[in-house]
């Protein structure tokens, strides 16, 4: 009997209390950035709190029923929720509604359901599946592309619905790969085609060039084993310059011009002052009224419902994207820093947890589910201060919406689920 | 590459290491925003947040005594255009009709406007003004020309509004009703009466309403009430009458147009009551056009001349030191005072003649005599008189700006045997023409002074806010021996003195003209461009005075004449004479409760038989017929009295002084 109500409540209490304090701290901001004269109501459906209020009493439904569903459930039937995510994310083509020129919602009278939020779980259980089978071996390059196939669908599906910032959340699957086994080499790929990408933006082709050119050589001339020939050096410059021009050409047509506005602010490649002006205007516009109102917060924040900046709605989708400037100026710096040590916190303990899974599917989906919580994290707040350039995803358990508080908290209680279970494995 | 424990925990390492350095950068991030910018960012962004909106109160009308609106403020609006924002679509397709709707709005070419738009947009030019000052109607016909009328952001409909202070009147009085106007550095000019009243009456309060941004120059209100409401100004009901003034401004301008004279003024004030009926000021600019330039009447003081030998004469008089019969020999015309001469305009002079006389002929010799005669010993005597007649200081009018007299005084630099002989004929001192009338106008209110008065009383609507009454400055200025005598001398200037020229049979007047030099500080200068300054002074009618009035012109072209009776005497006749017969004459009604004699006549009847016959029948032939009914019912006997017909009692059935018994029945025919 003791055995089996230690097992019964054997979750891991740590990482509920932080997701509890997410959620309640998320609540309280969301009352503050969306109210609109007198809080009378918690429940006024015609207001975005009001529905929170709801949104967040089902979440405690769906935690028991996910946690009352069987831990090799999800093994099981990783293939199926993935594929059913998949066909969700097809049916948009068909039946899907825009919402801010993106097509990422299904409308079910007026409640709205974005299903490239429940994705991310579905994506994560699907890798963890296909590498936790004992013939995946992540340092084939066969297993590499079947495994790239599996997040690179639902981000192609997302990306062509017009929701970029959503599609950017599947490349934190690198980091489970790279823990996986995926070679240095990719890691060090990817960062090379981040610098020379920076590089040809900020400095031009000629300066990028002459850049690539000189470490190429310097490495050659410095190399330990004399496999790689000089040819072959050639070659990755060819690419790198190549792929620099490519940058640049995508840059200047592929993009749309918000988008090319937002890297350009970002790394500040506009010289004309008027045009930068008008830029501002256009782009930072939400940037620069959210740093106000973070920057407004001081040490201690101006208290619940004090914000000035907040209540005089300044800036746009404060409950949403921007909730974290909501922080910045009711709450002031120790409110920030606490709401940063929670999430450092709880990707850290999910990250511990994932190390002592004796499971290889749990511990590749607690990977998944540190690394997608990290990059929403890393990515929100960074775009709040200015640190990265504008992309529009959500603060994880604490922005305002239905669909994103269910899709993180099935995420995180799928793991927890997991974790509870890993006393019956051996 | 094995995936050794080892590699792994590097891996693992690599992972969380990369997680914090993101954390930590997002700490130090938020250090910088919060801290290092912090300050200044905060103390921005607080300013931007809640800022207090000026609600402008509405300020208050100037009214005439009669109710016409003479300075009320209107929204006017400036219009403009931003040629960059609307689309390439748009901006072609309208362009074209928005030119042709200006050319017919403004009368300037479509093809410049077309030119001057394009330009601007090329250009990048936000802002183009298209038309100033626009009424109410004319802004909304400009909201809807093409291109316009999508808006500020599809078409760049820009526009101010701004209100702008009018004088209904035109330039009638305009300086009198003056203005209040506030520069960027908030300097203000006050001028005239708007501008007196500005801050205590007609300004109101402005309110204030606390908005927030939310964003792109909008603003929306905190609350749904005004933290402040704007309070409005009252009305100033002034005592200007719209006719006089009417009268007095283009007799004033007729005559400065005739004469060329650089400037004039006339006053006309109300005798009991010190009320200002009109008061024009006209001066001339670079192209000989004359409008309301400066307040001459109350800010300039100069050497009244000849007007001011009334006061000298009044104060011999008051003192006793002559009588009106007094003989001044005025000899040949000139005279030496302390090796100076002073001259008679009159060829060949005057001889000895009375004191009165003097007056009425203006004699400078004459009046230099008498108060060189009499106060040379003690000149502050005569000073002394001026003061008492509150000559020495300012009347202080509530208009901004009233000119400060100077008289001179023994012992002072301007003082000199010659001041006293000076003062005599009005040089030497300085008085502004509203003084002067103001003292003229003492005489004709039998000796009481009164200042006057610009302003009857502050409205708020149609309550009353404050109510100026009378102000009396002096009870009584001299004895009424002196003051008949002064009166009649004013009155026989104008039968036959230097206002002869005036003379008219169908209503009386009665003044005091006036030629002084002016700008002759050096002689030799004046004597080749002789500057005068003409005046009249006085009342009318002569017996009884309702106005007085004074003219001042100042430089009238010496070729056409410069004598007070010829320049100044006409418009003062010329107001007298319109306000004679435009202003119809009122019979006042004594009382309320007057008698009708009839009424009372028949009501003395009906009273005397009501006593006598008390129980006979009265005789009420050629009675009304109610009368003769209420009499009968009112017997100490019970009567029916029936009656045939209305109107006056024709036949009663019982004969006169019958005994009556109770109950009994008479019938009345009437018709």
């Amino acid at each position: 009997m003791l055995r089996e109500n230690q097992r019964r409540f054997k979750f891991d209490w740590i990482t509920i209390i932080i997701f509890l304090l997410l959620v309640a701290f998320g609540y309280v901001n969301i009352l503050s950035a969306s109210h609109v004269g007198e809080i009378t109501n918690y429940f006024d459906m015609g207001q975005p709190y009001g529905k929170q209020t709801v949104f967040i009493g089902l979440t405690f439904i769906l935690i028991i029923l996910i946690l009352s569903f069987e831990a090799k459930f999800y093994e099981r039937f990783a293939s199926i929720i993935y594929i059913v995510a998949i066909l969700s994310l097809l049916g948009l083509f068909i039946f899907g509604k825009d919402v801010n020129g993106a097509r990422s919602w299904y409308g079910i009278g007026s409640m709205t359901i974005q299903p490239s939020e429940f994705a991310k779980f579905a994506t994560a259980l699907a890798v963890a599946k296909y590498i936790s089978d004992l013939q995946t071996n992540m340092e084939t390059l066969k297993d590499q592309i079947r495994v790239a196939a599996i997040i690179f669908t639902p981000a192609l599906l997302i990306l062509l619905q017009n929701d970029a910032g959503s599609t950017i959340v599947y490349l934190a699957f690198f980091f489970v790969f790279y823990r996986e086994g995926l070679q240095q080499v990719y890691l060090i790929v990817a960062l090379a085609l981040i610098i020379l990408a920076v590089l040809s933006l900020k400095y031009g082709l000629i300066v990028t060039s002459v850049i690539a050119s000189i470490i190429l050589l310097v490495r050659y001339f410095l190399r330990k084993k004399k496999r790689a020939s000089l040819i072959q050096y050639i070659l990755v410059l060819i690419i790198s310059i190549g792929f620099a021009y490519g940058v640049k050409l995508f840059y200047e047509h592929g993009l749309k011009p918000h988008q090319q506005n937002r890297i350009s602010l970002w790394l500040r490649l506009e010289k004309d002052p008027a045009k930068l002006e008008r830029m501002k205007k256009a782009e930072a516009y939400n940037l620069i009224q959210s740093e106000q109102a973070i920057s407004s917060g001081g040490t201690y924040g101006k208290g619940f419902l004090q914000g000035t900046r907040t209540t005089g709605k300044f800036v746009p989708e404060q409950h949403t994207d921007y909730i974290f400037s909501t922080v910045g100026e009711e709450w002031g710096f120790l409110g920030s820093s606490f709401v940063v040590i929670l999430f450092v916190a709880l990707i850290v303990r999910i990250l511990y947890l994932a190390e002592s899974q004796k499971s290889q599917f749990s511990r590749v989906y607690g990977y998944g589910v540190a690394s997608i919580l990290f990059v929403h994290f890393t990515i929100n707040t960074g775009m709040v201060m200015g640190l990265i350039p504008t992309v529009g995803i959500p603060l994880p358990f604490f922005s305002y919406g239905g669909s994103g508080l269910w899709g993180f908290t099935i995420l995180l209680f799928i793991f927890i689920k997991l974790d509870s279970n890993k006393i019956n494995e051996w | 590459m094995a995936t050794t424990e080892t590699n792994i925990l590097n891996r693992l390492y690599f992972v969380s290491g990369s997680l914090f350095v993101f954390a930590l950068a997002v700490v130090f991030k938020l250090c910088s925003i919060q801290f290092i910018q912090g300050d200044a960012y905060r103390e921005l962004a607080e300013k931007r947040t809640v800022k207090d909106f000026e609600i402008p109160a509405n300020r208050g009308n100037v009214y005439s005594a009669d109710g016409s609106l003479l300075a009320t403020s209107i929204p006017k609006y400036d219009v403009g255009i931003d040629p960059v924002t609307s689309s390439n679509k748009n901006f072609e397709t309208y362009i074209r009709p928005l030119c042709d709707s200006l050319e017919a709005f403004t009368g300037k070419s479509a093809s410049s406007f077309q030119n001057k738009l394009r330009k601007a947009r090329e250009t990048d030019n936000q802002y183009v003004l298209l038309a100033r000052d626009l009424s109410y109607s004319d802004f909304i016909r400009f909201r809807e020309f093409p291109l316009l009328n999508l808006g500020a952001i599809r078409g760049g409909f820009v526009f101010s509004q701004k209100t702008k202070r009018e004088h209904p009147m035109g330039r009638i009085a305009e300086r009198s009703i003056g203005y209040e106007k506030i520069d960027e550095n908030g300097y203000a000019t006050r001028v005239g009466i708007d501008g007196a009243f500005g801050i205590k009456y007609l300004r109101g309060e402005n309110g204030k309403r606390l908005k927030q941004k939310i964003g792109n120059g909008q603003w929306k209100p905190i609350a749904d009430f005004n933290q402040i409401e704007p309070k409005d100004g009252y009305d100033v009901y002034t005592t200007i009458d719209v006719n006089i003034q009417d009268i007095a401004h283009h007799s004033l301008l007729g005559q400065l147009e005739k004469y060329e004279a650089d400037h004039g003024c006339v006053v006309v004030m109300d005798v009991k009551t010190g009320e200002i009926k009109a008061i024009s000021n006209l001066g001339r600019n670079k192209n000989g056009f004359y409008y309301e330039r400066l307040n001459y009447a109350v800010g300039e003081s100069h050497e009244p001349g000849s007007t001011f030998k009334v006061m000298a004469v009044m104060a011999a008089l008051e003192d006793k030191v002559i009588d009106t019969s007094t003989i001044v020999d005025t000899k040949n015309g000139i005279k030496y005072f302390y090796g100076r001469t002073i001259s008679d305009s009159h060829r060949g002079g005057y001889g000895k003649i009375s004191a009165a006389k003097a007056l009425e002929v203006s004699s400078n010799i004459g009046l230099a005599t008498i108060i060189d005669d009499n106060y040379s010993s003690s000149p502050n005597k005569f000073l002394d008189k001026l003061n008492k007649w509150r000559l020495d200081q300012p009347l202080g009018v509530s208009i901004i700006g009233e000119g400060k007299p100077d008289i001179a005084k023994p012992g002072a630099s301007n003082w000199s045997k010659n001041a006293l002989p000076s003062m005599a004929y009005g040089y030497n001192l300085t008085l502004t023409p509203l003084q002067t009338l103001a003292f003229y106008n003492a005489i004709a209110n039998n000796g009481e002074l009164i200042k006057p008065r610009f302003i009857k009383a502050v409205k708020s609507f149609d309550k009353d806010i404050e109510v100026f009454e009378k102000e009396v400055l002096v009870d009584n200025i001299c004895s009424d021996k002196t003051l008949l005598e002064i009166q009649d001398i004013l009155k026989n200037i104008v039968i036959r003195g230097t206002g002869q020229r005036m003379y008219s049979e169908t209503f009386s007047m009665a003044g005091k003209t006036g030629t002084a030099r002016t700008d002759y500080a050096n002689f030799e200068e004046w004597k080749k461009d002789k500057k005068y300054v003409s005046s009249f002074a006085g009342y009318f009618p002569a017996d009884n005075p309702k106005y007085s009035c004074i003219v001042v012109i100042h430089e009238p072209s010496t070729e056409v004449g410069y004598y007070g009776a010829d320049v100044s005497g006409p418009v003062f006749k010329r107001i007298a004479q319109k306000i004679y017969t435009d202003t119809p004459i009122i019979e006042e009604v004594q009382s309320l409760d007057f008698k009708n004699n009839i009424v009372n006549e028949d009501f003395g009847n009906y009273n005397d038989m009501a006593n006598k016959y008390k129980q006979l029948m009265p005789y009420v032939v050629g009675m009304p017929a109610m009368d003769a009914i209420a009499l009968l019912e009112n017997l100490q006997v019970n009567v029916n009295v029936k009656l045939n017909g209305s109107g006056v009692v024709r036949k009663q059935s019982i004969d006169k002084h019958q005994k009556l018994k109770p109950n009994q029945t008479i019938v009345l025919e009437a018709s």
